[in-house]
């Protein structure tokens, strides 16, 4: 049975493709995970030129109600700010910010094909390939960190660099008061000591991708890097926040003491140095490390929010909930040195 | 823990009745039924000592924040409601004895807080 998306959508790509005929729109699914965003791999066929074509794209739609409320401009952006260069990112084709076409903004790209993405099926990979990803990891997240903002600084806002960490934690704390619907302790208590122990201001101003992590990329068997996914949450700043999300300890995914379920923080930290040309001073660092506990902290209440609000009830707003609010309070009493 | 248990096995009962019908397409019926089972398990490891570790906690909490109460309705959703206040109120104790350098009630607060994360911790997690 066709997905009821697939006619709708097709004629949405007809509107954009003058050139073609019979555009069809088929094999539509739903990928898994995508809990800020609805997304959808599919076929596109048409006929161009008396030649039948085709080609896989991806769908991001917004959902009802997401676990973060990002402007999907943004992500767009971001992406095409790193098209054909050393960072890998698949094309970007259509935007859409009206609801008309599908209900809900959306847009549409290219599906980079024949890579994975899950955790759980690269760390059964052997040492000298997880070794091989680490490098490739953290060498493209220093090359984006050294990357020109401006290309974003026409969307988004460009912070003093002694008011970057200001913004991020005054934003995500106020997230998490808006969302919390339990007290959070251990979470206040972070939110304090960060408040009273600023870090030094950034060294410059970098495009941050907001959420690169493992599970983020897409890998070979090889262990080589072939995209970087979701860029819902790029924005300007500190190019030393994305280097603190990439090491706070949720994203071992239980490999205790491995960056990214990777690699020792101190290799990964060595290789971002290099590839960015920046320095990852040891306290700063800290600081940004503790900070994106409190930032996840944030995402994860607000995932519970989403669904006891009624606005996304889908199992995925739940899982974040209950699999890492404590975990990213258990996390917090590590950087902190108190577990 | 939320969202509360009871209104997720809700939710999932509804999505296992959509997704048992025909026309679902197989990879969205296949993540949604892997995320179920992943929100079952977590729901059957934490169900038992639910009621359990909130009574703990909130005992816990009192003697430090010196409240004299106790838990006469154990329904999870009162229990919950008790700790939430409870837990609140620690928050404002715990920055007060920042302020004031208390050292040994600090101390106090975080062997609290750190015992109610092992209670709390679900084995799948990451940390």
């Amino acid at each position: 049975m066709a997905h009821s998306l697939e006619p709708r959508l097709a004629a949405y790509i007809a509107t954009r493709m003058p050139g073609a005929s019979e555009v069809v729109v088929s094999s539509l699914e739903r990928i898994s995970g995508g809990a800020s965003r609805e997304t959808y791999r599919f076929l596109l066929l048409w006929t161009e030129g008396a030649k039948p074509r085709q080609r896989r794209l991806i769908l991001r739609r917004d959902p009802p109600a997401s676990l973060i409320d990002t402007e999907r401009r943004v992500e767009f952006e971001a992406y095409r700010a790193f098209r054909n260069t050393a960072v890998p990112v698949p094309e970007m084709l259509w935007l859409e910010e009206g609801h008309d076409a599908l209900d809900h903004p959306f847009f549409i790209a290219e599906e980079i094909t024949g890579f994975q993405a899950g955790p759980a099926a690269l760390f059964a990979a052997a040492d000298v390939v997880l070794r091989h990803v680490a490098e490739r990891k953290w060498t493209i997240l220093g090359t984006i960190a050294r990357a020109d903002p401006a290309p974003l600084a026409a969307i988004v806002p460009a912070p003093a660099l002694d008011q970057c960490w200001h913004r991020e934690l005054d934003h995500w704390a106020a997230l998490i008061d808006r969302d919390a619907d339990q007290p959070l302790p251990i979470t206040q208590a972070a939110i304090r000591w960060l408040r009273a122990n600023p870090p030094p201001p950034a060294q410059r101003l970098s495009i941050v991708h907001g959420d690169y992590r493992t599970g983020n990329f897409l890998y070979d068997a090889a262990g080589d890097i072939h995209g970087i996914l979701d860029w819902e949450m790029a924005h300007l700043g500190d190019p030393l926040e994305d280097l603190g999300w990439s090491l706070q300890p949720v994203w071992t995914f239980g490999r205790q003491g491995l960056a990214g379920g990777l690699c020792p923080p101190a290799s990964a930290i060595a290789i971002w140095e290099r590839a960015s040309g920046l320095k990852a001073d040891p306290s700063a660092l800290h600081w940004w490390t503790l900070f994106n506990c409190i930032k996840g902290q944030g995402i994860w209440v607000g995932s519970a929010a989403a669904f006891n609000s009624g606005g996304n009830r889908a199992p995925i707003m739940i899982y974040p909930a209950w699999w890492l609010i404590n975990a990213q309070e258990r996390a917090m009493l590590q950087v902190m040195g108190r577990l | 823990m939320t969202p509360p248990i009871p209104a997720v096995l809700a939710e999932l009962a509804a999505l296992m009745i959509r997704n048992a019908a025909p026309g679902v397409p197989d990879g969205e019926r296949a993540n949604a039924l892997g995320l179920t089972a992943s929100l079952l398990a977590i729901a059957a490891e934490t169900w038992d000592a639910a009621a359990h570790n909130l009574v703990v906690e909130n005992r816990g909490l009192r003697a430090l924040i010196g409240d004299t109460g106790q838990d006469d309705n154990l329904r999870l959703s009162a229990l919950q409601a008790e700790n939430n206040r409870l837990r609140e109120a620690l928050i404002a104790l715990h920055a007060r004895a920042e302020a004031d350098v208390d050292e040994p009630l600090q101390a106090r607060i975080w062997a609290e807080l750190i015992a109610a994360t092992e209670r709390r911790r679900v084995t799948t997690a990451p940390v």
